[in-house]
């Protein structure tokens, strides 16, 4: 099976300018959408690690609905919290991710409070235990439970309060892996089988099961928010330095100036798209845009390779650069464009089916693997062809072998 | 098989179960956080606090220093990140010179109304060093205590100052008590072995025959602490340390101390060991702040007198006994006994980690549940295999019988992958199953430019030995070049990375080194097998 029957001649660089004026143009109205210039209040939304804040995902058994949960966190003063919703894979259960942006100058004293508050407030949605006085056992501390047992002493061990917490602290373990698993428990019928009648009983009796649980909860210091994204701008320069001087070494300047544009133009409309259609910035997010520079140059690799080697050929001796580029362009053309549907597959299928975090991390690669095959095209070679022509150095492709 | 063909399927295969051997069985593997639930705290050691204190011990140390020399008179201050002296007149200059000669960490400046002086640079760092030091070390310890299975906890930052502990299995619920745990400082007192107890050094073997001595009551103003078998014990007894777990760490003996505390590690500013400069043998010399050395005095003064035990106790468990032959003043102590080098570098430790010489803020706190582990990793690796589905079906249907090769060519890649993985002993997070899949879609594209070239070769008219030996040949350095490129990238991802991005970087760069070796080399291997078996072959599946 073939894309093309016979080799396509598809004249790309008579749309040059065209090409180059329309990618650059699409990434600029991103910027105007985005507006990165008003800071805090842009357009684009940065995760918890680079602003410093809360970050919460729970789990309530039953219906209880997004706007009852910001209603709640309004209620407790905490106005500026965002509540979005999760689809989640149990029935019968509704997820959601809470996020709190911290103030400039809160310690870690400060987000324990700030996370307490919040628990409390999220236990209060609970229907039932406004007529149960007893504890919850879902969000109870396990070290509570373990001080319950070493007072009460059900089992009548005997021996000091060393020996107590010896014999007890495994089966509360047990109690807390078992919660954890069922993250909120249901029903009491749940509890470990094993687990001792007398201590079960005593769960019953003394315990109500809440309908929350606290499944991922996560707090940072705004004091290290910056350092994130500096360290992010230095690993992109690096990177950016990095490909820059091996390309020279192995190509010329001006296919190194090619491929950093194209670089920079990928990088550019990924996190344009990106930031277009809504989604957060997490590390991750961060780490798959340094993937997408990597790949983006390798893909660009592919036709230079190409062009430098019919540089060398006979009958490009006397052709013209723009010639010679078409030429390679066409005969790389179903390679490139099969190397980048193989990475699109796979970035797809993490798109649509890895789930919430995959699908965040996966955006800028479904984004970044088309433009960068486009750009291997559009923008790398026309940025050669220009630089060759502006700049006529002979033999300016001949001087290096492969 | 021709010799060549069947060495190279014996590297092949012997890499593959060399590689299999770091994987299988797959409880080798361990999961990261993100997928197996637990809680992460990164922490940050206060380290320049290690220093203003160090500059408030020094003023103690030097008033009394200055006092003793005849400069009552002078007055020593804090003053920044400096000291300052000061009532110090002109013929009185020398002497505070010679004075401040013993503080041979300073530097010094004077002027008419005294002197100021400065930590030196390189005393700062060491302090801050210290700092995160002991800091980690106290962290280690309560940990241990609390009896995780697998702590990480790992240092960076440029003095140490960062440290990122990771609890896997621990729950959301029990946050705040570790937290709790890990931002106290250490409780390391000294006190007096009760006089009621005659058990000495060694102590009673068990509770109950304590219990059994004191007729069933411990006495009041005293109480019954256990002194666990030390390393240095273990040393003695020709152990190995490094296997001794938190589980076996074994009581050694009982001792009734007296409930009142003389001198709180608070109160240590140092401790290291020295060499005795006439007997050659090793000792612990430790200071105390000012009121440690008032403190210790009284503390000396009645064990010599009454000739009892000093009991060294770190966090309710006794280090140590001591026996002391006269009051000791100053607070400069020198404690020399039969030490073995590696006892005394342990004793000092333990004096010095008793104390954390600088809070701690907690820079990033996470907890997260094993059930949304478990859903992550039920949607990642679906899918992740989806995707590595797509992609055999897509090269099977596109390229044929080549496409078969580029997929056992991604078989072995995925095999070295993972061993390769499971040699660093990586951590797989949810970003690596990303990374994982994404990698195997960039390994196909060196089969895929293989194949393309090939067939051109095919297209120009060339023999089907001709073609593979080309296509080969030509695509090398268009692969090695594309593999380089990202190559830098995954190397900074993983400089730049912590936590899940570093194993997503780690899966990233060992993906890239894999699929250089398999789709040159194995690839290649096939393609010449199979011609050796079908020799003077017109046509290529590809």
């Amino acid at each position: 099976m073939k894309i093309f029957e016979n080799l396509p001649h598809i004249d790309f660089m008579k749309y040059k300018a065209v090409a180059l004026s329309v990618s650059w143009g699409i990434i600029v109205l991103c910027i105007l959408a985005a507006q990165p210039w008003k800071g805090a209040n842009s357009n684009i939304k940065l995760g918890m690690q680079f602003t410093g804040g809360i970050d919460m995902q729970v789990r309530f058994n039953g219906d209880v609905q997004q706007d009852a949960v910001r209603a709640a966190l309004v209620r407790g003063g905490l106005s500026d919290a965002g509540v979005v919703a999760y689809t989640s894979k149990k029935a019968g259960f509704k997820e959601y991710s809470i996020k709190i942006k911290a103030k400039k100058g809160q310690d870690s004293k400060d987000s324990t409070a700030q996370l307490n508050k919040i628990r409390d407030i999220l236990r209060g949605l609970d229907a039932t235990a406004a007529n149960d006085q007893r504890p919850d056992l879902n969000t109870e501390p396990v070290g509570a439970l373990a001080d319950n047992w070493v007072k009460t002493n059900p089992l009548q061990v005997t021996g000091d309060e060393t020996a107590l917490r010896i014999a007890y602290d495994p089966i509360v373990k047990k109690v807390s892996v078992t919660r954890e698993q069922f993250a909120p428990m249901t029903s009491f019928d749940q509890l470990p089988k094993d687990l001792p009648q007398v201590l079960a009983n005593q769960i019953k009796s003394t315990y109500r099961l809440g309908n929350l649980s606290i499944l991922k909860n996560e707090s940072f210091s705004p004091s290290i928010s910056g350092e994130w994204t500096q360290k992010t701008l230095t690993a992109v320069g690096y990177a950016l330095i990095a490909i820059l001087v091996y390309v020279m070494f192995r190509f010329t300047l001006s296919f190194a100036i090619g491929g950093i544009v194209a670089l920079v133009h990928d990088i550019l409309m990924a996190v344009g798209i990106f930031t277009l259609f809504g989604f957060e910035y997490s590390v991750p997010v961060v780490a798959s845009f340094l993937i997408l520079i990597g790949y983006s140059m390798a893909d660009t690799i592919v036709v230079f390779d190409r062009i430098r080697e019919n540089s060398h050929k006979p009958e490009y001796r006397r052709s013209s650069i723009t010639q010679l580029v078409n030429d390679s362009i066409n005969q790389t053309l179903s390679r490139t464009i099969l190397t980048s549907l193989s990475v699109l597959f796979v970035a797809v299928c993490l798109f649509g089916w890895g789930g919430p975090a995959l699908r965040d991390l996966s955006f800028p690669l479904v984004i970044g693997v088309i433009t960068g095959t486009y750009s291997s095209i559009y923008i790398a070679s026309p940025v050669v062809v220009y630089l060759e022509k502006w700049f006529p150095r002979h033999d300016n492709l001949k001087q290096k072998h492969a | 098989m021709t010799k060549r063909s069947f060495w190279r399927l014996a590297a092949t295969l012997l890499i593959c179960g060399i590689c299999a051997f770091f994987f299988i069985p797959t409880s080798k593997i361990r999961l990261g956080l993100d997928l197996q639930g637990g809680v992460h705290f990164e922490l940050e050691v206060q380290s320049h606090e290690a220093v203003e204190a160090d500059l408030r011990d020094t003023a103690d140390r030097l008033q009394d220093r200055l006092k003793e020399k005849g400069l009552g008179s002078a007055s020593v201050r804090v003053d920044g990140l400096s000291l300052r002296i000061e009532g110090v007149s002109a013929e009185q200059k020398p002497i505070l010179e010679k004075a401040l000669g013993f503080f041979g960490n300073y530097n010094a400046t004077y002027d008419a109304q005294g002197a100021r002086i400065v930590p030196s640079a390189s005393y700062q760092q060491l302090l801050k060093e210290d700092a995160g030091k002991r800091a980690l070390m106290i962290i280690e310890k309560r940990v241990n205590q609390f009896g995780v299975a697998e702590p990480e906890i790992t240092q960076s930052g440029a003095d140490g100052s960062r440290i990122v502990v990771e609890l896997p299995g621990v729950s959301e619920a029990e946050r705040e008590r570790i937290k709790n745990l890990l931002s106290t400082p250490g409780r390391l007192e000294q006190r007096l072995k009760s006089k009621l107890d005659s058990s000495g050094y060694k102590g009673f073997p068990t509770r109950e025959a304590a219990l059994a001595f004191f007729n069933g009551q411990v006495p009041p103003n005293t109480e019954l602490l256990p002194e666990m078998e030390s390393e240095r014990d273990l040393r003695r007894a020709g152990k190995d340390v490094a296997v001794k777990q938190k589980a076996e760490e074994k009581v050694k003996g009982w001792h009734l101390v007296e409930t009142k505390v003389y001198v709180d590690g608070g109160d240590i500013t140092d401790a290291h060991r020295a060499v005795n400069q006439t007997t050659d043998a090793s000792e612990i010399n430790f200071t105390l702040n000012r009121k440690g050395a008032d403190d210790f005095a009284t503390l000396t003064g009645i064990a010599s007198e009454e000739g009892r035990l000093i009991s060294i106790v770190l966090d309710r468990k006794v280090v140590s006994n001591l026996s002391c032959k006269e009051k000791i003043p100053g607070g400069s102590v020198r404690v020399s006994g039969s030490f073995s080098k590696e006892d005394a570098d342990d004793f000092a430790l333990k004096l010095k980690s008793g104390a954390m010489r600088a809070s701690m803020k907690f820079l990033e706190e996470k907890s997260m549940g094993p059930s949304l582990g478990a859903d992550s990793i039920k949607s990642g690796v679906f899918a992740a295999l989806l995707g590595f589905g797509v992609i055999i079906v897509f090269m099977v249907f596109y390229y044929r019988w080549s496409g078969l090769n580029a997929v056992a060519a991604l078989t072995v890649n995925l095999i070295v992958m993972l061993g390769l993985m499971g040699s660093f002993n990586a951590v797989i997070t949810l970003p690596g199953i990303a990374g994982f899949a994404l990698t195997l879609g960039m390994a196909v594209d060196a089969n895929i430019l293989i194949f393309e070239r090939i067939r051109e070769e095919l297209k120009a008219g060339k023999s089907v030995p001709s073609a593979i030996q080309a296509g080969f040949d030509k695509v090398f350095w268009t692969i090695v070049d594309s593999h380089v490129t990202q190559l830098f990238a995954a190397m900074l991802l993983f400089i730049f990375g912590t936590g899940p991005v570093k194993g997503f970087a780690v899966t990233l760069t060992v993906g890239v080194v894999a699929s250089l070796f398999t789709s040159i080399y194995i690839s290649r291997f096939i393609y010449d097998w199979i011609l050796e078996r079908h020799p003077g072959t017109k046509t290529l599946s590809v």
